[in-house]
């Protein structure tokens, strides 16, 4: 018995058995890829509380798969929340090179953005998308847990797209990073 | 120990130091008369119970204008192009206190008596130097290097006068008035 799977929640009851399946493999690795982002325990700013917050028991980041890792070694997905300074910049970069591919950035905020209300400075990174690929941007600042929520939903929805012909990667990692040696 | 008993005791041994115009909240606020009276000045805080160095600081009294009263940087953005539109108006501001001296500032703290004495210290801004307190308090090490790195003033005699916290590419010292950004690496 074979079954060609392009929703697989809704079709798995309905197999007899459920001893053969037959998907895509762009389908099944995607569907792992999307429902367990883990994200690096990583804030800047003020930010920071509220990804604390959307971690916490009120609004459960866990019920989406998404589980703060301690090392950028076991992460997916970068959360970056917060001013980024230049003296942050290169930290940064060396984090995004020690996450395993595919990888994945959020910018969260507007700071993180394009520099918000410290464009003018000397010291502060105008956008994050300077140095790293940016995947989803959240306006805000900062933006509420349910926004943070809803660029994860986002994510996942360009994580569905992925396919293995176009080389697993998404428009903005094809530009790729800036050169930590540069 | 109140007030006008540390002055006192200041002025018996001190005849030149005189108390600021302006008083930092409560505590008592000193002004120095020349550079040389500090390294004596601050051997004998430290002696006479104020061994606690709390702080070392400065204010570029410069100001946001020029010695004529305009606006001296109309495009503060350093990313607009040549000849944009003026951001800031400029129009002659009156009455401002703005000169080209710094107003330093070092405050020492007795922890026997908790009493503070604010001692400050106008310099002229060019080329302005200051004898460094590391041979006596060394709390003044660090405090004295981001002194250095935001508005440039020397120590003299410090062991090791070196930027503590803008990175090494950042080029002048962003808290002085006349400070222009110089675009770096991250700013393309």
């Amino acid at each position: 018995m074979a079954m060609i799977l392009e929703k697989l929640p809704g079709l798995t009851k309905g197999l007899p058995g459920g001893e053969l399946f037959l998907t895509t493999s762009d389908y099944i690795i995607d569907l792992g890829r999307r429902q367990s982002m883990w994200p690096m325990t990583f804030g800047l700013a003020c930010c920071a509380i509220e990804m604390m917050a959307s971690y916490a028991s009120r609004l459960d980041f866990d019920r989406m798969g998404v589980i703060p890792r301690a090392s950028p070694r076991q992460a997916d997905v970068m959360i970056v929340a917060g001013t980024v300074c230049k003296k942050m910049a290169e930290p940064i970069l060396e984090i995004y090179h020690q996450m395993p591919e595919p990888r994945f950035v959020i910018s969260m905020g507007s700071c993180a953005n394009c520099g918000g209300p410290y464009y003018d400075s000397y010291s502060v990174l105008k956008g994050v998308d300077r140095i790293v690929p940016v995947d989803v941007y959240i306006a805000g600042c900062p933006p509420r847990p349910e926004a943070l929520q809803y660029a994860v939903v986002k994510l996942q929805e360009k994580i569905s797209k992925m396919s293995l012909k176009k080389g697993l990667a998404t428009v903005q990692q094809e530009k790729g990073s800036r050169d930590i040696n540069a | 120990m109140t007030n006008d008993e540390v002055f006192a005791k200041i002025s018996a041994k001190f005849p030149m130091v005189e108390k600021a115009a302006v008083q930092v909240k409560d505590y008592l606020t000193v002004r120095l008369s020349s550079k040389d009276d500090l390294l004596p000045f601050a051997q004998w805080a430290k002696d006479s119970s104020f061994d606690m160095l709390e702080t070392v600081t400065a204010t570029d009294l410069l100001g946001p204008v020029d010695m004529k009263g305009y606006i001296r940087q109309q495009n503060f953005n350093p990313f607009l192009p040549d000849g944009a539109t003026p951001q800031i108006e400029s129009a002659p501001t009156t009455g401002y206190p703005y000169r080209p001296a710094m107003d330093l500032l070092w405050v020492f703290f007795s922890v026997a008596e908790k009493a503070r004495v604010f001692v400050r210290l106008e310099l002229p801004r060019e080329g302005i130097s200051a004898p460094s307190l590391v041979p006596l308090f060394k709390s003044a090490d660090w405090q004295e290097r981001e002194a250095f790195d935001l508005l440039g003033i020397g120590f003299e005699g410090h062991p090791n006068l070196t930027k503590i916290l803008t990175p090494d590419f950042t080029q002048g010292h962003p808290l002085r008035k006349d400070y222009v950004h110089i675009k770096d690496r991250f700013d393309e």
